[in-house]
C-alpha cells in the first residue's frame, strides 16, 4: 500500500518498504529532518497507519478483549495508545484507539495494518463490524517543540492546547477532521485524521508552515525517547517483559488476550531485558553480540547514527541482572555505554504552549 | 571491569529504581507491582502518566526518603525512573 499523498510528494522523495507500507524515508537528508523536528516542527505522512474502524453492539466489549489497556470509558474526547497481543503474549501491533461514538478507530503502526486486521478478524466475535477505513481517511502528523504554533495557524489555537491524548472533533476548511494531541518524540504532536479526498489540500496547506519529516527522522526521535518502534523491538521470540513495554500494558485490568501469558513472563522473572547503548564508529546489525567483561550477555535489537548525539544509538536485549545504565560494554570490537532514558530530552519539555 | 563488577554495578542501581518504584507506588497509591514499572519507562503524559500535582506529591516524597531536594529541577529529572535515579543517587550519573 502506499500513502495516498504520495502522488504530492517531491519527485526525489525516497521511499521505502515498511511491512505492507511504502513511505516516504525521507525527503531532504535525514540530519536536516531531524534537526528541524527536534528544533521546530515537521509535518509527518502517517499515510502507512492503517485506520480500522470497530463497531456494532458488542464493539467496546471486543475492544476490551483486544486491546492490552482498559479502553471501557474511552469517551470520543480521548484516545489512548496500547498493544495488541497473541494468546502467547506476543505483540501484534501498538496502536492509537480512539474513542467514537459507535465503537473505536484503531491506528496502526507504521506497515502493521495488514498483520492486525487478519488479528482482529481471526479473533471471530459476533455484533462486532471490522472494517478498514485506509481507502477513505489517512492521517497526517505534526511533531516539535513549536507544533502547538502551526495548530494556531492552521486551524484553531484553542486546539493547541489540548491535553495529551484529548481528541477533538473539528471542521478545517469545511471538511470534517478528527483532531488529536498525541505525540510519538516526546515533543508536542498533534494528529489529523482526514478524509482521503482532502488529505492533499490539508498536507499543502501544513506545508505552508513546516517542513515535511520522513519515518527515518520519526523512528530516529522515537528511540531516543525509548518510545517502542513495534516493527524493529517485536521480531523474534520476544515478550513484552523483554521488550520493556510494560506501560502499554495494563494488568489491573481484569482480562485481555493475552495477559496470563505476560503475568507469567513477569512473575518468572526470567528472560532478558532491553537497555539503550552509544558508542562506536560504526552501526551494529540486529544480532550483534553484546560482551561484557569479554562475556556474551545478549544482543544488538537495532541500532542507528543519531544526529543528536554524534555518535551510534541502539538497544540492547541482555541478561536481566546487566540491563542498567552507566554500563561499559562492548558490541563489535567497540567500546559503548548503557543509557538512562531519555537520550535526547525533547525541547518541548521546557517550552510552554503560549 | 569484570562482568562481577558490571553486575554489581548494576545491582546498585537496579536497587535504588527499585526504591524509587516502591515510593512512587506507595505515595501516589498506585494500583501495579512497583517492578511492574521499568527503568526506562516514560512518567508524565505518556508511560505511568503522572500529572503536575504527583509531580509536587513526589518532591516532597523524595526529599523525605533520599534527603535530595529537586525543586529548582527541570522537567527531565523526571524522564525516567533510571533518570531519576542519577539526581537521588549521584554516584549512578553517566553522560550520554
Amino acid at each position: 500500500m502506499t500513502t495516498p499523498l504520495a502522488h504530492t510528494h517531491p519527485g526525489d522523495t525516497v521511499y521505502g518498504q515498511v511491512g505492507d507500507a511504502t513511505v516516504p524515508l525521507r525527503f531532504t537528508d535525514l540530519s536536516a529532518e531531524y534537526k528541524v523536528l527536534r528544533e521546530r516542527a515537521v509535518a509527518l505522512d502517517l499515510g502507512g497507519h492503517t485506520l480500522i474502524e470497530i463497531s456494532g453492539p458488542a464493539a467496546v466489549d471486543f475492544a476490551q478483549q483486544v486491546l492490552a489497556r482498559d479502553v471501557e470509558y474511552l469517551t470520543s474526547e480521548r484516545c489512548m495508545m496500547s498493544l495488541v497481543l497473541d494468546d502467547d503474549g506476543r505483540v501484534v501491533d501498538q496502536v492509537l484507539a480512539f474513542g467514537r461514538e459507535d465503537g473505536l478507530l484503531l491506528e496502526s503502526s507504521v506497515g502493521a495494518g495488514t498483520r492486525l486486521l487478519e488479528h482482529l478478524r481471526a479473533l471471530d466475535i459476533e455484533d462486532v463490524e471490522i472494517v478498514d477505513r485506509s481507502a477513505d481517511l489517512t492521517v497526517i502528523g505534526l511533531e516539535g517543540p513549536y507544533a502547538w504554533g502551526v495548530v494556531g495557524r492552521l486551524i484553531d489555537g484553542e486546539l493547541a492546547s489540548l491535553p495529551f491524548e484529548a481528541v477533538s472533533d473539528t471542521v478545517w476548511n469545511d471538511v470534517e477532521i478528527i483532531f488529536a494531541r498525541t505525540g510519538f518524540t516526546g515533543e508536542y504532536g498533534y494528529q489529523m485524521i482526514v478524509p482521503v479526498e482532502s488529505a492533499a489540500d490539508l498536507w499543502e496547506a501544513t506545508l505552508e508552515h513546516v517542513t515535511p519529516s520522513g519515518q527515518e527522522a520519526l523512528e530516529l526521535a522515537m528511540l531516543e525517547v525509548r518510545q517502542p518502534i513495534p516493527r524493529l523491538e517485536t521480531t523474534g521470540d520476544v515478550n513484552v517483559i523483554e521488550i520493556g513495554a510494560n506501560w502499554l500494558v495494563d494488568v489491573t485490568k481484569d482480562e485481555f488476550v493475552g495477559k496470563e501469558a505476560v503475568l507469567a513472563a513477569f512473575e518468572s522473572r526470567q528472560g532478558r531485558r532491553t537497555v539503550g547503548f552509544s558508542g562506536g564508529d560504526t552501526v551494529p546489525e540486529p544480532g550483534a553480540r553484546v560482551l561484557a567483561g569479554g562475556e556474551d550477555i545478549g544482543e544488538v535489537v537495532f541500532a542507528v547514527r543519531s544526529v543528536g548525539l554524534g555518535t551510534t544509538l541502539g538497544l540492547a536485549r541482555v541478561e536481566a541482572g546487566l540491563a542498567a545504565a552507566g554500563l561499559e560494554l562492548t558490541v563489535e570490537g567497540a567500546g559503548v555505554t548503557t543509557l538512562t532514558s531519555p537520550y535526547i530530552v525533547p525541547k518541548s519539555w521546557s517550552i510552554p504552549i503560549i | 571491569m569484570t562482568i562481577d563488577e558490571l553486575r554489581a554495578k548494576a545491582a546498585e542501581r537496579q536497587q535504588t529504581c527499585g526504591q524509587i518504584k516502591k515510593m512512587i507506588v506507595s505515595r501516589l497509591d498506585l494500583e501495579v507491582e512497583p517492578d511492574w514499572i521499568t527503568d526506562d519507562q516514560p512518567l508524565f503524559g505518556r508511560g505511568l502518566e503522572l500529572d503536575s500535582l504527583d509531580v509536587l506529591e513526589l518532591y516532597v516524597a523524595i526529599e523525605a526518603e533520599f534527603g535530595v531536594a529537586l525543586y529548582d529541577s527541570d522537567m527531565a529529572v523526571f524522564g525516567s525512573i533510571s533518570r531519576l535515579a542519577d539526581e537521588v543517587n549521584p554516584r549512578l550519573r553517566v553522560t550520554a
